[in-house]
This record gives structure tokens, sequence and C-alpha cells, in this order.
């Protein structure tokens, strides 16, 4: 054993053509490069020091596979979740519109805010290279057929849909947002600080969060709690929201 | 000293570094089961006559480590770098030597030990690779994927300068010049790589063998710039995955000068895709249309839908 260990070691600085070996420090990151030759038991650290050393100012706080996985699925959910809100809101303007003009500008309001944060997702989707959900399809057809059905069953009906979605989805993010913020607390213990995508993620986050609990306030105000079978309606479509990002969020 | 322990450990592709203290845990049971395999008879002989055992084996080690099995890589940022590998420096030190082997020996045992020779090892080294022929197969498919990158990142092979200056490509021709890329890295063992496939086409072995497919996949689509985030994601990754397979499948039997025959076929193969890709578009279309104007038609006849 001990002569095992007297041979790697001697022979580990010839260890191989870089060309290689290239694939062990993919040059996205060229401060990947930097602990590419290290023991791997290292790279924590190490990479923790490059951070420090090319911002100059606190040490990075480094995110572990459980974050990520939480990042991953959050982006995943988020990005089927305003999927279906833009649908919901594309099928229900038109027999809104229609019976109540005065709805108009609210509408392409509401959608209007929807389409951005739609767009901000498929950005942070197709920039980590987080894969979108397996069930899109399904998500498509469902949230458009939700949205028609309830525009269908008149303004009341339409308001308590977006009521209910917007409460659960404005709780979702709310979590999210408390997670981040633990992770901010923890790297400030630590004397360490989020990086800036992340920190960019948590304000777009709270602002999304604001805008779809503002939409739950529009719904409110225009009569949502006068849909007629209101209480059958709001727990469907919620309980229909938790089981669909329970979903999202796996596959 | 954290040499003799980097050796005794087997730490493997999907399995965290042993380290962290949330692994420590899964690890736990397969220590004993390394430690046992490092204190058998130690002899060259003794390594061929557990060749067919070697087949059982991996499952085993498979079904007692679940992170084995790799997960696609999640959430990737510049400033998280993901770590890029499981291997350890014995293990990778011994494979990338073995690999100047594999032209003339195969992805075979005798590469391996040959691979240990050379890296300074003793020939009972290569124990360090319970799953011997398909780690080193493994080794080349990921380390050809990481060259692919590096010659896209560091090496501009994408630019509209370094193809003759000609417009910039369009999305699917980067795909094919990658994908092609790709397969003439394999030229150089292009007598072997049936054998390679046989390999990878084992039952235990399909797993990581497709996982390593997606990868390539995954990477060659990102390099080439697609941004797809829907339901499209899925069907361009089978649909590049699928190509590539079948195309690699072709080279092996390809004597062609430059390979051009694989050429060709990719080219035919990717145009097929993109038929099938374009035929379901039109369908989906076409129905959206169709349910639309149906919409309208209730509409315009007063209807409150």
């Amino acid at each position: 054993m001990l002569a095992r260990t007297c041979f790697a070691a001697s022979f580990r600085p010839t260890a191989a053509t870089p060309v290689v070996l290239d694939f062990l420090a993919p040059s996205t990151l060229q401060s990947c490069r930097l602990y590419n030759s290290t023991a791997t038991n290292q790279s924590a650290a190490s990479a923790a020091s490059s951070a420090q050393r090319s911002s100059g100012s606190k040490p990075r706080y480094a995110l572990n596979a459980n974050q990520r996985e939480f990042l991953d699925s959050a982006l995943r959910v988020n990005q089927a979740g305003e999927l279906a809100a833009t649908l919901i809101y594309a099928a229900q303007t038109p027999q809104v519109v229609r019976s109540h003009p005065h709805l108009r500008p609210l509408m392409k309001h509401m959608y209007d805010q929807e389409v951005g944060h739609f767009n901000t997702f498929n950005h942070l989707i197709a920039k980590h290279r987080v894969r979108p959900t397996a069930m899109y399809p399904v998500w498509y057809a469902a949230a458009t057929f939700l949205g028609w059905s309830t525009g269908v069953m008149g303004r009341e009906a339409a308001m308590a849909c977006t009521e209910a979605v917007e409460t659960e989805i404005g709780s979702h993010y709310n979590d999210q947002v408390r997670e981040i913020l633990s992770w901010k607390a923890e790297a400030e213990r630590r004397g360490e600080e989020l990086d800036p995508e992340l920190e960019e993620m948590l304000a777009n986050f709270r602002r999304i969060r604001d805008e779809e609990l503002e939409h739950l306030d529009h719904a409110v105000e225009n009569d949502a709690k006068e849909a007629k079978p209101y209480d059958p309606l709001v727990n469907f479509i919620r309980y229909g929201c938790k089981a669909a990002i329970k979903i999202s969020e796996k596959v | 000293m954290t040499r003799p322990t980097s050796l005794l450990t087997l730490t493997r592709r999907g399995l965290f570094h042993p380290s962290t203290p949330r692994t420590a845990l899964p690890l736990a049971p397969s220590a004993p089961r390394n430690h046992l395999r490092q204190c058998q008879p130690q002899s060259q002989i003794h390594t061929t006559t557990t060749q067919p055992n070697s087949l059982t084996t991996p499952r085993l080690s498979q079904k007692t480590s679940p992170k084995l099995s790799p997960k696609p890589r999640a959430y990737h940022s510049d400033h998280h770098p993901t770590q890029p590998h499981d291997y350890t420096n014995s293990q990778t030190t011994i494979l990338s030597a073995a690999l100047h082997h594999v032209p003339t020996h195969g992805f075979s045992r005798d590469a391996l030990t040959l691979g240990c020779r050379d890296a300074g090892f003793l020939d009972v080294s290569v124990q360090l690779l319970p799953r011997a022929e398909f780690d080193l197969i493994l080794f080349w498919l990921a380390s050809r994927r990481g060259l692919l990158r590096s010659k896209v990142e560091s090496d501009g092979l994408l630019l509209p300068s370094s193809t003759g200056g000609g417009p910039v490509l369009s999305v699917d021709d980067k795909i094919q010049i990658l994908l092609m890329e790709r397969l003439r890295m394999n030229a150089e063992v292009k007598d072997q790589w049936q054998d390679a496939l046989a390999v990878m086409s084992l039952g235990e072995n399909i797993p990581l063998s497709l996982s390593e497919l997606h990868a390539l996949a995954d990477d060659i689509l990102n390099l080439a710039g697609d941004k797809s985030v829907d339901a499209s994601w899925y069907s361009k990754r089978m649909a590049v995955a699928a190509v590539y397979a079948a195309s690699d499948f072709v080279m092996t039997r390809d004597t062609s000068a430059g390979l051009r025959d694989t050429e060709e076929f990719v080219a035919r193969r990717w145009a097929d895709a993109r038929a099938v890709g374009n035929k379901l578009t039109g369908v989906r279309e076409c129905l959206g249309f169709m349910g639309s104007t149906a919409v309208g038609l209730g509409r315009s006849w007063g209807l409150k839908i």
C-alpha cells in the first residue's frame, strides 16, 4: 500500500496530456482552470479563494447540490406557471372583454405583465441550462381550457379563477424568496455574499410576486367573490395548481 | 496526507465527493466492499480469471449506490462551477494513459494494464476501475465531449472566420458541424469502436451510456446556441442523439476517404429529422388554426364562447 502511494505521488506531476484532460475543466469557467489539477477535495476551498481573488471583496457563497436542485426545480415550476398564466389570460380576455368592455385595459395590463414574467423565466431557463418541464404540452392544453371555460362562465368566474391561481402562485413565490433569503442570511453569517445572478434573481422573484399579488387584488375588486359556485370552483383550481406545481418540480 | 484515502475510496461518476459530510452515509456501505477488492490476491492472472465476474459486480455496485446513475447537471451558472468530474487523480492518470493504447489494443483490459504501467502504477491498479473496459469507454466519451467543448470555446470552431469567412452559421449548420467534428474524433479508434458499442449495449451499461449520449446531445445543442425552452427541448435532444448514434454506427463500416460517406449520412439524417419536425409543426399549426376558426365562427354567430 505504501509503495503504491509513493508511486502515485511521484508520477502525479506527469499526469497526462492537457488536451485529454481538458474536459475536467469546462472552459466556460476560467476560474475552474485554477483547480483543475488539484485534488478534488480541495476544489471547494480553491473555488472560494479564486472567487475571492476575482471579486476583490467578500468571498462568494458556493451553492451546494441541494440548492442547485432547488433552483433547478424552482425555475422549471416558475416557467410552467407563467406559461399557464399567460394562456389563461389570453383565453379569458375575449369573453370577458366582450360583455365588459371597461375591463379591456385591466386584462391587457395583466396579460402584458404575465408575458413579461414568462420571458424572464424563458431567459433564465436557457441561461442556466435548466430542463423545461416535460408536461409542457399538457399544461398548455390545460391552461387554455381553464381560461376558456372560466371565461365562458362569466366575469366573476374568470376573476375567481385569477384569484385562486394568483393566491397559489403568490405563496409559491413567497416560499422561494424566503429560501433564497435564508441562503443570504447564511452567507452573511459566514462573511460571504451571494453572486450577482442570485441577487438579481431574488429581486426578480420579489417583483414578480408583488405583481402577481396585485393581480389578486384586481380580481377581488372585480367581484371574484361573487362567482356562483365560489368555494368548489376556487378550491378545485387551487388544488389543481398545487398538483401542477408538485408535478412540474419533478418532471 | 490525503493520498492513501483517495486511492482507497473509489469515488466514481455520480458519487459526490466523500469529504462533504452529507454524502458520508451513502458512501459507507460501499467502503468495506472496496476494501475487500483491494485485499484480493493481486496478480495479473487473477484479473483475467475474474473476467466473467466483472459482468455481475458492476451491477451489484449500481444497486448499492443509487447515486451512480448520473443526474443531469442542474442549474448551470458562471458563478458556480459544476464539479467537473468524479474521478480521483489516480483514476484519471491511469485512464488517460490507457487511452494511448486504445488504437492498438482496443477498449480492453490490456489497454488499461498498459496504461497503468505507463503511469507508473502496478498492474493491479486496474482494480481502481471496477467497471474496467466500460470505465475506459466512458472516459473516452466524456473526454471527447470535453474536447469538443473546448474546440468551440477556445479554438473558435464555429466562428464564421474558421469556416471560410462565410455568413453567420445557422443553428442547424452548427449542429451538423459539431456532430461531424465529434464523429471525426472517433476516427482513430474506428476499428475498435464496434466492440465498444457492444460493451455499451450490455444491460447494466445502458443507463450510463444513454446518459452520456444525452450529455453529448445537450452539449451539442448548447454549443450550437439552441435556446429552446418548450417541449422542443426534448425532441431536439432526441433528434441529435438519434442522428449521432446512427452515424456512429455507420462510421464503423465507413471506408471512404475523409469519412465522406459518414458526412453525407449525417447530412441526410439531419435533413430527415428537420423534415419530420417541420411536418409536426405544420400539423400543430393547422389544428390550432382550425380550432381558432371554429371558436371565431361561433363568436360571430353570437355564441358566448
